[in-house]
């Protein structure tokens, strides 16, 4: 049997490699796609404090300290049984939408964008935000460092840092906003709205116009037919700081929402043993192996299974833009749709970076509408718990997948026991299936086409914007890949890399 | 000249602290001067990139893992060798990349930026503390930044 591993992170050794087992003809037997994880953090937090959690989980990941905030606020919350006033929960949903704001830019400018902008054939060298800049035009890295200066403003104003927020404790803030901070604020989120607005007219023109660029995203290598996951509002409108957790099945169809402490009713984690990350999956449903269709209990959490998850998003520009995201991909289908949009569903993988930008403007317009608020700069922002701590969940969307933190503490506040699931750790089961595909559309008879594989699996990893165990600290960012290719006796035939010192 | 010395790294993810230990030893250490700030970050490819705007000089401190060398050892680097902890990102650029957009885009960079490493054993593993052979390279990782400055 044919042996043939991709190490995307070769610094940690044993840790986050994919291995590729062919059968006696050379057809892909099976794949193992391995990932990090950092170790203890449930036994480090035990014995502190509940209330240092938003300020201890932040320090999880470098990458969404913000999303590990909130979450850690509102599971604090939970535990106190306190309920904080509508200008704390306002102010942490403005800084969260900043934070959206400079992440999904972030991800579209930095990561996903080159490969469409610059073409998926493009040497890997110039597939970066230098090569956009060159092809589009210098205006655009302006905009860039721009959109991210505006968002950790706004993340220092309400959250005290700029990186990591402090202001979230149990009952809402320790501080509010002026109202001079608050006009500063509101004119920075109109600039971020027009800027959204600009990205998706760039994400139109470079690839909803190209045939090419349209089919590769619509190619069955990059489709999935699983499960949906994403939080709703009451309107059932995309929401990424607060509400219910709605799922859709394989048709589209709303299977289901839990509020934040019935996640156990619903997610459950199969373990394999060959890897230390667990899979969760719909408990409902069931594990039936990594496989995609309404049997299986696996299920994706990311930008595109926000949209598919909701009927709409609650601004007018972002419901706009999710229509017209509907109508494209339905086609003829979509007159079906057109009083509500439950029932449809995306399946394509890819057109989660388009799902990131309308994200994006809905991020934008949110940190407008709450800007304007006249409770933003009220000073109730905190109110006092009285109540004896128990357990508490929280649950935020981060960027990169539903966010659940889940604590129980003694009647003194003290940490007893902790439980996360973290966003990456949602779509496991279905990056592994994304990494099955693409090994087996391109390894035939033996023989691998090997930038094929490179590429296929790259991007496939990108639009899930995977965050490894919250350790993305240790990976560079240009992934770096590596093939190695083994006879059955274990002797290398050939090596493929890139990106690779 | 306006110097910066960064330490980067987690507080609580075990070796991964280091760089943050060796900044606070240096603050401690050096007399008052004003054109110098010892700080400390979190931050790779773009957000390290944007916090040394403005500086003439940049000295990071940061923990690496290369496998090559044993835990504790310390490390003169460029920022085109290979990345440390911190200087890297897959949800954002690696540092050079994020140098030359700055080149780019015309922002003031540092004329000079050093990069003190050290080889960590363990960054997998939530802790406040460095293992021994980390602990001990603190106070030499702090005596070369501090010879960098000469």
């Amino acid at each position: 049997m044919q042996r043939i591993t991709i190490d995307p992170i070769t610094r940690l050794e044993g840790h986050g490699k994919i291995e590729i087992f062919l059968d006696p003809e050379g057809e892909v037997a099976e794949t193992y796609f391995q990932i990090p994880e950092l170790r203890g953090f449930e036994q480090f937090c035990v014995g502190r404090p509940v209330e240092e959690m938003p300020i201890l989980t932040n320090r999880i990941c470098g990458v969404c300290p913000e999303a590990h905030h909130m979450a850690a606020a509102k599971a604090a919350d939970a535990v106190y049984h306190v309920d904080p006033p509508p200008a704390a929960k306002k102010l942490r949903e403005l800084l969260y939408s900043a934070f959206y704001v400079t992440d999904h830019t972030t991800h579209f400018y930095a990561l996903a964008g080159p490969d469409f902008i610059m073409g998926p054939t493009a040497p890997v060298a110039e597939r970066n935000i230098l090569g956009v800049i060159h092809k589009v035009g210098l205006e655009i890295g302006g905009n860039v460092i721009q959109a991210r200066k505006y968002g950790h403003t706004v993340i220092e104003m309400i959250g005290g840092r700029k990186v990591h927020p402090c202001t979230s404790i149990p009952g809402g803030l320790t501080k509010g906003i002026t109202e001079e901070q608050r006009q500063e604020i509101e004119k920075m989120g109109r600039w971020a709205v027009d800027f959204a607005q600009f990205s998706l007219k760039l994400f139109d023109d470079i690839v909803l116009k190209h045939s090419d660029y349209l089919n590769m995203i619509l190619d069955d290598a990059f489709t999935h037919r699983t499960y949906y996951m994403g939080m709703v509002d009451e309107f059932n409108h995309v929401n990424f700081y607060d509400g219910q957790i709605s799922i859709v099945d394989p048709d589209g169809e709303r299977i289901g929402k839990y509020i934040p402490r019935e996640y156990p009713d619903w997610i459950a984690e199969h373990v394999e043993p060959w890897t230390y990350l667990k899979f969760p999956y719909l408990k409902k449903i069931g594990w039936k192996g990594l496989v995609d269709g309404k049997d299986s209990g696996v299920y994706c959490a990311t930008p595109l299974s926000r949209l598919n998850a909701a009927d709409g998003m609650a601004t007018p520009l972002a419901q706009e833009e999710y229509e017209r995201f509907y109508v494209t991909f339905l086609q003829g289908e979509s007159d079906r749709y057109s009083t509500t949009w439950q029932g449809k569903v995306v399946h394509h993988h890819l057109a989660t970076h388009w799902a990131r930008l309308i994200e994006l403007l809905y991020a934008a317009e949110r940190w407008v509408q709450l800007a304007t608020d006249p409770e933003i700069t009220s000073d109730n922002f905190h109110t006092i718990p009285t109540e004896k701590p128990t357990e508490g969940v929280g649950i935020v969307e981060a960027p990169r997948g539903t966010l659940t933190h889940h604590y129980w503490t003694d009647e003194r506040g003290i940490l007893t026991r902790v439980n996360l699931i973290v966003g990456t750790t949602n779509n496991y089961a279905r990056m592994s299936m994304s990494i099955k595909k693409a090994a087996k559309k391109l390894i035939h008879g033996g023989t691998v086409i090997s930038e094929g594989l490179l590429n296929q699996v790259e991007m496939a990893f990108r639009a899930y914007d995977p965050c490894f165990g919250c350790a993305t600290h240790a990976l560079p960012g240009q992934m770096p890949l590596e093939v190695v290719i083994r006879d059955a006796s274990g002797h290398e035939v050939e090596r493929l890399s890139q990106h690779v010192k | 000249m306006r110097t910066l010395i960064l330490g980067l790294g987690n507080p609580i993810l075990g070796d991964d602290s280091a760089g943050l230990k060796v900044a606070e030893i240096v603050r401690r250490r050096m007399a008052f001067d004003p054109s110098i700030e010892v700080s400390e970050d979190y931050a790779g490819g773009l957000r390290l990139m944007e916090r040394m705007i403005g500086y003439d000089q940049v000295i990071i401190v940061d923990a690496i893992c290369t496998g090559a060398h044993p835990p504790g050892t310390v490390l003169h680097l460029n920022t085109s060798d290979i990345a440390t902890q911190h200087t890297s990102s897959t949800h954002d650029l690696n540092l050079p990349t994020a140098l030359q957009l700055a080149a780019t885009m015309n922002l003031k960079m540092p004329e000079r930026i050093r990069i003190i490493a050290i080889e960590a054993e363990n960054v997998l593993e939530f802790s406040e503390q460095c293992s021994p052979a980390v602990t001990l390279a603190l106070p030499r990782a702090a005596e070369a930044v501090l010879a960098e400055l000469q």
